[in-house]
């Protein structure tokens, strides 16, 4: 469903992924892991279409990506959770969930009934501004903003750095649903391995900007984090 | 006591042209950072389409309004398009680029139209004026300052109650994360740069019954407006409104008790002693992030 093959990405001259290749299917569960600073985030923002430039190819339902605006990337249906939360402070709870149905190819504003399900705390706090809100709180308003455009595929990076251990649990066990009950695809990046290796399908393991390991999500052993992810 | 009414009344006037004009300066700059050294010369268009308008077709000013207000909002859009988009990663750029695009306006307006002083006649049925409570209120100016009173509730109510102002409120906080979820930030900077053009071209057509129409009658709009700004703090709607108000009294009374040049220097003092002492402004939007 979402694939690259040969993929460079670049800040100004320095390419920061190179001859990258990944690929997961719809309704699938990658895990991105790798050390700071080995291009994890840079691969989620490329397939956003966030860095100065990529080449190779990454496609989409069938369709190519890389040729696509920001926006429209958007519209296609990939959602994404960017590290830090990135909710728009000085918007209420509601106008941050609304802002998730802008890329909606129907135009309908409805929030959909199941993020407030996922989430009680928005429906409590709906007209509270975002930037009040504690982490967690925070971190459960940008995956309700994602889930809101009804998205085909969710991209998250390091959800649960930062906040405190309950919602770390809660996190973990939407993420599992949206998977699991709701077919959604998800993209993760995350440094706690444990979490890849109960939920996820598949991981690839970063260095360096190019893939160092891949495999199933269970073979993410205590071994293969010793020796790729120790520092 | 009558004269002191007298001046407030026309200080509100003063107030309610400069009001529109800052705000388009203050949207353009919260939104894009750039800092639009064209915008007296879109009021400049606003004044000369409402007297190409009068003078050519009959047309009275309240038609006119209207139309400056589209017309200068498409050449703002097309100088957006053309020139400043390629800028906004370059706020020193743009200021020469809109600067330079201020002199190619004002020196075709000049080819066109010759350097001569234009007049344009406010609608008959605000010719005259009225006493209130023993001053003498013009109904034109009454009009002024509530034609712009309601332009600022437009502005407000397209800002906070639309879908477009949710938008632009959010490109103006985070513009990549806009993006991420299908804000074309492009459009959004390209509508209110236009946006922020018709704002001040309908400044200049509502001002022209009381100054007369010249080339060069942008400059000093311009430079008010860009205190108003400061004063009142970056990116904040009701921070304009309140020191517009403020320097439009200001420069009516202290015209009045002294001169129009003491006046002027009296303004720039205060201006200059406040930015020392705050330069965030009077009213600046703090929120924590």
């Amino acid at each position: 469903m979402l694939e690259a093959r040969e993929l460079y990405s670049y800040y100004g001259k320095s390419p920061i992924l190179q001859d990258v290749d990944f690929r997961v299917e719809e309704g699938g569960f990658l895990g991105i892991v790798g050390r700071n600073g080995v291009g994890k985030t840079t691969l989620l923002r490329t397939i956003m279409g966030l860095t100065d430039r990529a080449r190779g190819v990454m496609s989409f339902a069938g369709a190519d990506l890389l040729g696509l605006s920001t926006p429209r990337r958007a519209a296609a249906g990939i959602a994404y959770i960017p590290q830090g939360r990135e909710i728009i402070p000085r918007f209420t709870v509601r106008e941050n969930l609304i802002m998730g149905t802008f890329p909606r190819r129907d135009g309908a504003r409805r929030i959909p009934e199941h993020i407030f399900e996922l989430f009680p705390i928005l429906a409590e706090f709906i007209n509270r501004r975002g930037g009040d809100l504690s982490g967690g709180q925070q971190q459960q308003l940008a995956i309700g903003r994602a889930l809101a455009m009804e998205p085909r595929v969710l991209l998250l990076d390091e959800p649960t750095e930062g906040i405190q251990p309950n919602i770390v649990q809660q996190l973990e066990d939407v993420m599992r649903r949206l998977n699991r009950e709701l077919g959604l695809t998800i993209v993760l990046v995350e440094q706690n391995t444990r979490f890849i290796r109960q939920a996820a399908d598949a991981f690839v393991l970063l260095d360096k900007g190019r893939v160092a390991l891949r495999g199933r999500g269970d073979e993410l052993t205590s071994e293969v984090v010793d020796r790729y992810l120790a520092i | 006591m009558e004269s002191l009414f007298n001046e407030a009344f026309i200080g509100l006037s003063l107030a309610s042209i400069l009001l529109m004009v800052a705000l388009g300066l203050a949207i353009i700059y919260g939104t894009m950072g750039v800092i639009n050294l064209a915008h007296g010369q879109f009021v400049m268009l606003g004044a000369y389409g409402a007297w190409l308008l009068q003078t050519t077709f009959g047309l009275s000013l309240l038609v006119a309004i209207p139309v400056v207000f589209v017309v200068v909002a498409l050449i703002g859009l097309g100088i957006e398009r053309t020139i400043v988009h390629r800028l906004y990663r370059r706020p020193l750029d743009t200021i020469l680029a809109t600067w330079g695009i201020g002199i190619v306006i004002e020196q075709l307006v000049r080819a066109g139209f010759g350097s001569d002083s234009r007049y344009v006649a406010r609608p008959a049925f605000l010719e005259d004026g009225f006493l209130f409570l023993g001053a003498y209120v013009s109904s034109y100016r009454l009009f002024i300052i509530l034609f712009s009173l309601a332009m600022l509730a437009a502005t407000w109510y397209l800002l906070f109650r639309t879908e477009f102002g949710t938008k632009l409120r959010a490109v103006i906080q985070n513009t990549e994360i806009s993006r991420c979820y299908g804000i074309s930030a492009k459009r959004v900077y390209a509508l209110t740069f236009a946006y922020g053009a018709g704002l001040a071209a309908v400044a200049g057509a509502l001002v022209t019954p009381l100054v007369s129409v010249t080339p060069t009658m942008g400059t000093s709009f311009v430079v008010d407006a860009f205190l108003v700004v400061i004063v009142g703090g970056v990116g904040s709607v009701l921070g304009s409104a309140a020191s517009a108000l403020m320097i439009g009294e200001a420069s009516a009374w202290l015209s009045f008790l002294s001169s129009e040049t003491t006046g002027r220097i009296l303004i720039l003092l205060g201006v200059i002693v406040l930015i020392r002492f705050r330069p965030q402004g009077l009213f600046p939007d703090t929120v924590r992030r």
